[in-house]
């Protein structure tokens, strides 16, 4: 009874295991860059020279932050440095381990995100204290001055709100509902309130359920719809969520513009077909590849950029003008 | 406590003391029968939730409105919350069951994607569906196994097999698709034939059915008719002979009746319709104190009027607390043009305060007309009256004081309807012999008119839901849509009912739940049991994620995680023991449409979308606590 | 008369070194109770252990009908027609008391996938056949865990009759009970006797085996006292045998003294 327990825990462990590895490693072929199969650790490094940077950030791996990992992955094998990409899914506690675990090994320079950034601008403050390079990527660009960063690579999203914002008023909408798939995000938050900033006419935030489940966010949107007939915009702080807005749209015959946020092949294919008017890109691709390319510079060249600013990745827009050229780029994995 | 309850006679609550006979044959009533169902309080709540948000916001109770919290229930939370709450009833969890949702989802769109090199199986649908089904029992099968073995609570053993889906979502849609989005349920080759299947739509605005009103009015009137003469048929002695008298009695009052309905249905004055309520009124007195006289013993002694002075100070409080809301209501401005922002302005106030006055009143006096029910037969009388003519009060205040139109008209008509039910039910109960003994033929002709008495309701209403008029579209309203989803929850839901009440297997479950060493003591074979239990809720997750999958086309690896306590939440609000051995299938269903109507019910009404989990959280801790109530006090009923 | 409908004869059981029990002989006749008294650490669970299966004895021969027999398996024990009802009952609290009767052989209708239980057939059978044993349950629709303690038992002995049991063993049925609730335990154990049982009545309290008893066997630690015929033995003698004789007659002495 027992041994036949154990071979099936052997086993589920064996498919864990080879399923966690099969994603990391994977990632690195697709990028299309790194030939050898280094992925066999749990650990991914792109094979490189003497130099090593660690990314550490609060990726979950989702859509988004694989494209993050492609450009530092691409950054990586251009330079022929290497790359220790260290995924925190949200944790900050697990990337303040990590950032203090790259310093003690004497990393050449760090990369991280700021989710958090109480718990998190003490270590890396700790970290320029010795002599380390770091730029933050994606979210911190309150604070990396204050850290003593080279620069923050992103988007801020205020921004990129303010330039969804210009686009609903050059489609006309007078009223727009900035729909949420997470409640008490920041970033969600400041997507909606640039939005607001830009934007001439009403805004009314709102969460509408969790990406996890599309069939409440469109019936939660519908209901939204319904009861204010006011609305002739829906700016979707997300892509999934855009594309529970595009349904629920749909089901009740409105004519509403839609925007979006990030992208996935269906909220590409749809804007290409003309039902969404755009989503905002942030070009996250950049920020894993700048990130490295900065960090190289600096460390071999003395280079510094953005003068003390952060240099923006985003917000790019993918329109029905342009979303042929970026699915394309998309399927790469680049965009 | 086993002791006690058997060396004491039946306590005498209300209705059950036997006279005569074997004291130990109590009998219990109608109501005590329903009250001890484990799913009964979630019918209240779910009741009381619909009305709350019907009564605050524009867009709830429409047909758009309706659709958008069935839809949830039927497309992601209704069939898994059926399948935990038989899980649980069978005493264990999954919490693997959300993250198990969208793995099939993902399954079933991947073996059929074409995506050249970087994988996809470019399959046909059947055998994806196939192919998924396996597959899903399978991970249903590895957890009741795993459970069974290793002896660690499904908790634990579930909470792993979550995160190796996870995992597995995550890891394989990277490596496949290079995406963490797959895509699409149309590639396959035979999708067009399995779409209707799974995704067949139902747009109302393009079925257009005159007579619609029709059925919708008739067809509840017919059931709610049947209702009332049901719980009669429950509650009264039977004649040995019936009584031709009253046949024709309740005939007459029948026909005066729906001549009443239609009188209502030709006329808009304010007069027509006054005078309609009063036939219709009367119709309804004749007739059912006709179909008792047709069909019960006639009450010989009536007793006298005899009421204590708690029952007097609870009638004159309630109807003091009833007049004191009214009258709030009435003195606070209501025509404040402002909107109504629940619960922060002069409105909102103006709605509890009132609300709860008036409530609480009702209460007391419908504990006096309870008390009455063991006194005698003039004092019920007069207790109930005195219930309905405070419904009466209430009514006329919601006539006088609301600016809402809905409320003027439907809330206004419920109330005088509820009145006079209850004035009704007064007088036959005042006058007919109740039934103290069990009569298993009056049992069953009552329960399966209840039965056709609530399936007639609910048509009515599915024909409000489904067919639009004339009036509707030129009025322009919206396009709504429901989906064959809706059928695939009625017929998980009513199977796993069926199940539970009525074959070996549920009564299985309910013993592996309740006391599992007993259970294979006597020979049930509990590991079986519980395993096949698991692929009862991974069977539902695949079913779940091929809905989902044929819905949006597109799958998301994230999709479902973290769904698995919303299932729990709704089996546990739908009346199941946390513990096991007790609960109800329906009940995890209603427990579903709890939940979901809050979602839609806030966006309706237009607060702000913060207010849902503060929502969610008051409806499971009053659920629990109510739940727990109602369960002891159906143990102490059945004693 | 024929052979015991059970018989044990010499039954032995070390577990290693230690001896459970050595050299028991006993037999129950259809239609009669045998007593097994004892005091706690006596050898009863041993001794019920081996007649439903559980253990086998190491020495010694069961005879049913005068056949020798082995029980290898609970299951085997249950086939041959020997039910045992142990003191934390079988029953599970929260179900009916008729699903509770019925559970593991519900009688079905229709043919598989689609079988049902026939609730009307389970309901009466399961009301006769209480009603057979003198229990009145006003209900069977009413949870087993609002039934007294005594009740429960007997809804336990019930089934065990139905479902073809020649042989019950009932293990401490009375020790959990009060005095009212034991005496309704006892008329059960009465009512299955008169329906031609044999019945093993495994108890503490020889106030409680004198009465239902025909035959009587003592164990003390481990071993047989001696079997007795009802008519060999009086009241006085049991409860004095059963407490350990001459230690007993001790207790008194140095309990006064103090």
């Amino acid at each position: 009874m027992t041994k036949k327990f154990r071979w099936l825990a052997a086993l589920l462990a064996i498919v864990l295991f080879a399923a966690s590895c099969g994603d990391d490693s994977d990632t690195t072929d697709d990028a299309g860059d790194a030939g050898d199969s280094a992925g066999d650790e749990a650990v991914d490094q792109t094979q490189g020279g003497d130099l090593t940077f660690h990314i550490i950030t609060h990726s979950d791996d989702g859509p988004f932050w694989s494209v993050v990992k492609r450009g530092a992955d691409a950054a990586a094998a251009d330079l022929g440095v290497t790359v220790v990409w260290k995924p925190g899914v949200n944790d900050a506690n697990v990337m303040v381990q990590d950032i203090e675990a790259a310093v003690s090994e004497g990393t050449n320079g760090i990369g991280a995100s700021l989710p958090d950034p109480a718990a998190l601008v003490g270590p890396l403050q700790n970290a320029v204290a010795n002599g380390i390079p770091v730029i933050t990527l994606n979210s911190g660009s309150n604070d990396y001055q204050n850290i003593g960063a080279l620069t923050h690579v992103g988007q801020t999203e205020v921004v990129a709100g303010n330039g969804a914002g210009l686009r609903f008023n050059a489609a006309g909408a007078t009223k727009v509902l900035c729909a949420q798939q997470e409640q008490g995000n920041v970033g969600l938050t400041e997507r909606c309130e640039g939005l607001a900033e830009s934007f001439d006419g009403e805004v009314v935030t709102a969460f509408m359920g969790l990406d996890a489940d599309t069939a409440e966010q469109q019936n939660t949107i519908n209901a939204t719809l319904a009861a204010d007939p006011d609305i002739d915009g829906i700016l979707g702080v997300g892509p999934v969520i855009t594309m529970s807005a595009l349904r629920a749209a749909e089901d009740l015959g409105r004519d509403v513009t839609i925007g979006g946020f990030d992208m996935t092949p269906d909220l590409l294919a749809a804007i290409e077909a003309g039902d969404v008017a755009f989503t905002v890109d942030q070009q996250q691709y950049l920020q894993g590849y700048l990130t490295v390319l900065f960090l190289y510079l600096n460390v071999t060249n003395q280079n510094t950029v953005g003068g003390g600013l952060p240099v923006l990745t985003g917000p790019g827009f993918v329109t029905p003008d342009n979303a042929a050229a970026v699915v394309a780029l998309s399927e790469q994995g680049t965009r | 406590m086993t002791d006690a309850a058997a060396s004491l006679p039946v306590d005498g609550s209300a209705g059950t003391a036997a006279n005569g006979d074997d004291e130990r044959l109590a009998y219990r009533s109608i109501f005590q029968r329903l009250f001890i169902r484990p799913e009964v309080g979630a019918v209240i709540g779910a009741i009381g939730v619909w009305t709350f948000f019907w009564a605050v916001s524009g867009t709830f109770g429409t047909a758009g409105g309706s659709w958008g919290w069935i839809d949830i229930v039927a497309s992601s939370l209704g069939i898994m919350a059926v399948a935990v709450s038989v899980l649980m009833i069978g005493g264990e969890f999954d919490l693997s069951s959300g993250a198990m949702t969208g793995a099939m989802a993902m399954l079933t769109v991947f073996i059929v994607k074409e995506t050249g090199e970087l994988g996809g199986l470019g399959l046909p649908m059947s055998v994806s569906l196939l192919l998924g089904l396996a597959v899903a029992l399978g991970i249903g099968w590895l957890n009741g196994t795993m459970v069974e073995r290793t002896g660690q609570p499904s908790f634990i053993i579930t909470l792993a097999t979550f995160f190796s889906l996870k995992g597995l979502k995550l890891g394989l849609a990277n490596r496949f698709v290079g995406q963490i989005q797959v895509a699409s349920t149309e590639e396959a080759s035979d999708y067009d034939f399995w779409r209707p299947i799974f995704a067949g739509e139902w747009e109302r605005n393009t079925h257009q059915f005159e007579a619609r009103d029709f059925f919708y009015t008739s067809l509840p009137l017919l059931g709610f008719t049947i209702l009332v003469l049901a719980v009669a048929e429950l509650w009264f002695n039977r004649r040995s002979t019936p009584n031709p008298a009253g046949m024709i009695q309740f005939l007459v009052g029948l026909a005066v009746g729906v001549a009443g309905v239609g009188l209502m249905h030709g006329t808009d004055s304010t007069g027509g319709n006054a005078l309609s309520a009063a036939v219709i009124a009367v119709g309804v007195l004749v007739g059912l104190h006709g179909y008792c006289q047709w069909r019960f013993e006639p009450l010989t002694d009536r007793g006298t009027l005899q009421l204590d002075s708690t029952c007097r100070n609870r009638l004159l409080i309630g109807f003091g607390l009833v007049v004191v809301g009214g009258g709030i209501a009435m003195a606070i401005d209501s025509s404040s043009n402002a909107q109504f922002v629940f619960p922060f302005t002069v409105q909102g106030i103006r709605a509890i305060v009132s609300v709860a006055l008036m409530v609480t009143g009702l209460g007391l006096l419908a504990m006096v007309s309870q008390a009455a029910l063991s006194i005698n037969a003039a004092t019920k009388f007069v207790a109930t009256a005195a219930l309905a003519a405070g419904v009466l009060l209430v009514a006329a205040v919601v006539f006088l004081d609301s600016e809402s139109a809905k409320f003027r008209a439907s809330l206004f008509t419920i109330l005088l309807a509820v009145a006079l039910i209850v004035f009704a039910w007064g007088l036959v109960v005042s006058r007919f012999e109740e039934r103290r003994f069990v009569d298993r033929d009056a049992d069953r002709s009552g329960y399966i008119m209840m039965i056709i008495g609530l399936l007639s309701i609910l048509v009515g209403i599915a024909f409000r839901l489904l067919f639009v008029t004339e009036a509707e579209l030129l009025a322009g309203i919206p396009p709504t849509k429901t989906s064959v989803r809706v059928l695939w929850f009625l017929a998980f839901t009513s199977v796993m009912v069926w199940m539970l009440a009525r074959t070996k297997f549920g009564g299985w479950t309910f013993a592996v739940g309740g006391n599992k060493e007993a259970a294979r003591q006597v020979g049930v074979p509990a590991a079986r049991t519980k395993t096949q239990l698991f692929m009862i809720v991974s069977f539902a997750a695949w079913l779940v994620g091929v809905l989902v999958a044929f819905r949006i086309n597109s799958i998301q690896a994230n999709t479902g995680d973290g769904k698995e306590f919303e299932y729990i939440i709704a089996a546990v609000v739908g009346g199941c023991l946390l513990t096991g051995g007790y609960g109800s299938a329906g009940g995890g269903a209603i427990g579903a449409m709890i939940m979901a109507m809050p979602l839609i019910g806030i966006s309706a009404a237009r607060w702000n979308t913060d207010w849902r989990f503060l929502f969610l959280g008051v409806i499971l801790l009053v659920a629990v606590v109510s739940n727990r109530y109602l369960r002891l006090k159906a143990e102490a009923l059945r004693r | 008369m024929s052979a015991p409908l059970l018989e044990l004869e010499d039954i032995s059981k070390y577990y290693g070194n230690i001896i459970a029990l050595t050299d028991v002989t006993t037999s129950v006749n259809a239609g009669e109770v045998t007593c097994v008294l004892g005091d706690n650490g006596a050898g009863k669970s041993t001794f019920i252990k081996i007649l439903s299966g559980v253990h086998q004895p190491t020495d010694g021969t069961v005879r049913m009908n005068g056949d020798e027999v082995t029980f290898a398996h609970p299951r085997q024990s249950l086939d041959a027609g020997i039910a045992t009802v142990y003191q934390d009952l079988a029953m599970v609290p929260l179900m009916s008391v008729w699903r509770n009767f019925w559970m593991g052989a519900e009688p079905t209708k229709g043919r598989w996938p689609i079988q049902w239980i026939d609730t009307k057939k389970a309901k009466a059978i399961a009301k006769d056949e209480l009603s057979k044993m003198g229990i009145d349950i006003r209900d069977t629709e009413q949870p087993v865990g609002t039934l007294s303690g005594g009740e429960r038992q007997s809804v336990a002995i019930a089934r065990a009759a139905y479902f073809g049991a020649k042989v019950l063993i009932l293990d401490e049925p009375t020790s959990a009970l009060g005095v009212k609730q034991s005496g309704v335990v006892l008329k059960y154990i009465k009512a299955a006797r008169d329906r031609g049982l044999g019945v093993i009545f495994i108890t503490h309290n020889p106030h409680h085996a004198y009465p239902v008893g025909d035959r009587f066997m003592i164990l003390n630690r481990g071993r047989s006292m001696g079997n007795f015929a009802k008519d060999e033995l009086s009241r006085a003698e049991l409860v004095r045998m059963m407490a350990g004789g001459a230690e007993l007659d001790q207790l008194p002495h140095e309990l006064e003294d103090d």
